[in-house]
């Protein structure tokens, strides 16, 4: 096993001690089939689609419900056999309206996760049958999207023209509480490695590297047990447990010792990177012949049992947070994703109010106790600035936002910013740096089109 | 640019947020001023505690006033006034008189802190700016350095050792009397001792980083070793070191976040270290620590800009 202990990236913050993972990371995955599904036509940002099926239609698992709308998304697929019973609309965060496609579920479900008895569940096979075209069209009929969190449909990645050389499998989940990853690693790791086998002859690259923080040196143990004597091309990489270690530009820095050029995709120097639950769930397309319709889901925090959930796309959050035992806080914050990024979906509310359900890029649940902060001035501590890994001066790029002055936020590199969250979190005086730099960011990007340049 | 206001941003990520606010940090810098506080008391009597007590209060006072008077968001129970208030008492002698204590005070908030817009926003340190105010309109009234009760039975009016060093005199005191602050000068700077045990508290808390303290030191110490009395090479480095304010200026100002910007400090220490030892050799003054800092401020802003930092894949060639 590669040890990359002195490698490092610019910045970065260590959120929190170790003690929220261990919430989690000790239950194995528990499998969960929903009486109801409700299947959003929005899996990941920036990706509406439109339902092809009707209410009363009668659906099987694996059938398409929805097509890819275009360049952002990726085909979704009914997640249980059944009826269904309504097509809900709601709206999103940008107002845009979102159909909701529920499906009942019949009296004879069938059971898709439980047993392990295909071959690739148990040992690494020979891929040399399957060709490059074959995989990437399985990964676009199988709707397969980045599972990490932003949800890029996993085909484009793969049908670039550039040549690559490496394939990096992030598992890192630098981000706390969550440990999903972490138990597929540990529970599911021939397919992951049969995966990620896929990837390397999808990509054409010649090897992969799968790096994950030393804080899960289990499981980093156990794959190595697994690629023992075989004649894979995949290396293990440890890297400091520090927060952001998996974003796609701190990874490649920190692996590969080499920088993504500004503006440029990670294909351009060679490397493509996956989730490693997007490589397990690429063995499961390829070999069960069904497209991603379940995933893992981290369910923690405040609630009664926290543990991780292999379910299918589009089981409600409420089911979920009932199945861990519910809240243990009347005063809660009912998160999607991780900590530091995720998307706050509920503020002090009940159980039954709970909307929404698990999309393919949800990969936690997270309940936390609430608590609110009033902004005070910066004191130019320049702790924002230490830890950005961008290597931005965000306090600078915060006052030039509050006073509305795009170009100065331009010249500051506001677009380089990877919304992490560093800076917020490390402010002692409470400023919603992130915050406003993704703003302006955003900006900066929508008027570069209108005038339109490029990216 | 549509930004959300204060009431709508409760639910933005991230979700998990460091302890240790504004408040503390400055809480910090006041618990690390303390052991130099009762070297003060010790050293020159309890006339030293009125006269933090003064600075502080009027510090806070002048800031809650001048706050209420503009209706803007009420900081002044934040500490920072109080750590001001602290160092600019620390900066002059004990027979400084209290009318003097309270006008710079006013002057280092009211004018350097809140005109430029308040916390984080001065250009200087705000009481180097006090201590520079009264140098040029009552200079008479912070010269009247005197013994400490430890060396004399009474205290009695004395040069300090730095003036001592500048005119050539034999220095009377110990190195060890000069390291513990058993020597005439500011009621705060004279223990090395003391101050040192703060800042170890400081770094510790991680509240300050020992590298541009250490930036100033060793370019002052160079400084003056170079540029000695006797010729090139010939200063001396340990009196030099504990005289003055030497350790009170590398340790609690020139260390300050805001007239220094973050990413330049050693930099910037370097040049409040070249132009400090500069004035110790040549100048008319015999210290330059408050000057030296409050130049090397200035430049901040300039250094800032021309030292470019590396953004994360801007300029690499795609």
């Amino acid at each position: 096993m590669k040890l990359l202990k002195k490698s490092n990236f610019h910045g970065g913050i260590h959120p929190a001690d170790g003690s929220d993972k261990i919430l989690s990371n000790q239950q194995p995955i528990r499998i969960l089939n929903p009486e109801t599904v409700e299947i959003s036509m929005k899996q990941s940002a920036g990706s509406v689609c439109k339902a092809i099926v009707k209410e009363g239609d009668q659906v099987s698992l694996g059938q398409l419900i929805a097509e890819s709308s275009g360049f952002g998304s990726a085909n979704i697929h009914a997640s249980i056999s059944g009826k269904v019973t309504e097509i809900r609309k709601t709206k999103d965060e940008q107002s845009n309206e979102v159909e909701v496609v529920v499906i009942q579920s019949s009296e004879n479900m069938v059971d898709h996760t439980t047993s392990k008895t295909m071959a690739y569940q148990n040992r690494i096979l020979d891929i040399s049958g399957i060709t490059k075209e074959e995989i990437i069209t399985s990964m676009k009929e199988g709707g397969l999207i980045g599972l990490g969190g932003a949800g890029f449909p996993t085909h484009v990645k793969y049908e670039t023209p550039k040549p690559i050389k490496y394939v990096l499998i992030n598992a890192a989940e630098c981000e706390p509480y969550l440990t999903c990853d972490h138990r597929l690693m540990l529970e599911y790791g021939y397919e992951i490695l049969n995966g990620i086998q896929l990837l390397i002859k999808a990509a054409g690259a010649k090897m992969a590297y799968l790096c994950l923080e030393d804080n899960k040196e289990d499981a980093a143990n156990h794959l190595q047990q697994l690629l023992e004597g075989q004649d894979l091309p995949v290396e293990l990489v440890l890297l400091h447990t520090k927060y952001p270690q998996g974003g796609e530009r701190q990874l490649v820095d920190a692996v590969i010792k080499k920088e993504i050029p500004a503006g440029s995709l990670p294909a351009d120097i060679g490397v493509i990177i996956n989730n490693v639950g997007t490589a397990k769930a690429m063995a499961d397309i390829m070999f069960t012949k069904t497209p991603l319709i379940a995933r893992c889901i981290t369910v923690t925090g405040k609630v009664k049992n926290p543990g991780n959930f292999y379910v299918p796309i589009g089981t409600p959050y409420a089911t979920l947070i009932h199945e861990a035992g519910g809240f243990t806080t009347k005063n809660n914050r009912v998160i999607i994703g991780g900590p530091m990024t995720g998307n706050s979906i509920m503020i002090g509310g009940e159980l039954t109010h709970l909307e929404g359900s698990v999309s393919k890029t949800s990969s936690g649940l997270l309940v936390l106790e609430d608590y609110s902060l009033i902004e005070s001035p910066c004191i130019r501590c320049g702790e924002c600035e230490r830890v950005c890994p961008a290597g931005l001066a965000p306090f600078k790029i915060d006052f030039a936002a509050i006073e509305d002055n795009i170009n100065l936020c331009e010249k500051l590199y506001a677009t380089e910013c990877i919304s992490c969250g560093s800076c917020s979190y490390v402010c002692p005086a409470n400023r919603e740096l992130a915050y406003r730099i993704t703003v302006a960011k955003t900006e900066i990007f929508n008027l570069r089109r209108e005038k339109g340049g490029k990216r | 640019m549509q930004l959300k206001n204060a009431e709508q941003l409760h639910d933005i990520s991230p979700h998990l947020r460091i302890q240790r606010k504004t408040r503390d940090i400055m809480q910090d810098v006041c618990i690390a001023l303390l052991p130099a506080l009762l070297g003060a008391i010790y050293f020159f009597g309890i006339r030293s505690l009125l006269m933090v007590l003064v600075a502080v209060i009027s510090c806070v006072l002048s800031e809650y006033l001048w706050q209420k008077m503009r209706k803007s968001q009420i900081t002044a129970f934040d500490f920072s006034a109080v750590v001001t208030g602290i160092l600019l008492a620390y900066n002059f002698p004990v027979t400084t008189p209290i009318w003097i204590i309270v006008v710079s005070s006013i002057f280092s908030i009211i004018v350097v802190k809140q005109f430029f817009g308040g916390i984080g926003n001065n250009f200087a340190n705000p009481a180097l700016m006090g201590r520079a105010f009264v140098m040029f309109l009552w200079p008479a009234s912070i010269a009247g350095y005197i013994t400490t009760y430890q060396n004399t039975p009474d205290a009695v009016s004395s040069a300090t050792v730095l003036n001592m060093l500048n005119s050539g005199k034999e220095i009377p005191y110990s190195l060890w009397d000069m390291f513990i602050g058993n020597i005439p000068g500011a009621i705060g700077e004279t223990s090395a001792l003391l101050l040192l045990i703060g800042f170890a508290y400081l770094c510790y808390r991680k509240v300050v980083n020992i590298g541009a303290a250490l930036a100033y030191i060793i370019s002052v110490l160079a400084m003056t070793f170079i540029f000695g009395n006797d010729g090139l090479f010939t200063g001396n480095i340990l009196v030099n070191l504990f005289s003055g304010g030497l350790i009170l200026g590398a340790c609690f100002m020139i260390t300050d976040y805001p007239s220094v910007a973050p990413r330049v400090k050693i930099t910037i220490a370097v040049i409040a270290g070249i132009i400090t030892g500069a004035i110790r050799v040549w100048g008319l003054l015999p210290e330059g620590v408050c000057f030296g800092i409050l130049f090397a401020n200035c430049l901040s802003g300039l250094v800032d800009t021309v030292i470019k930092p590396h953004i994360y894949g801007v300029g690499l060639k795609k």
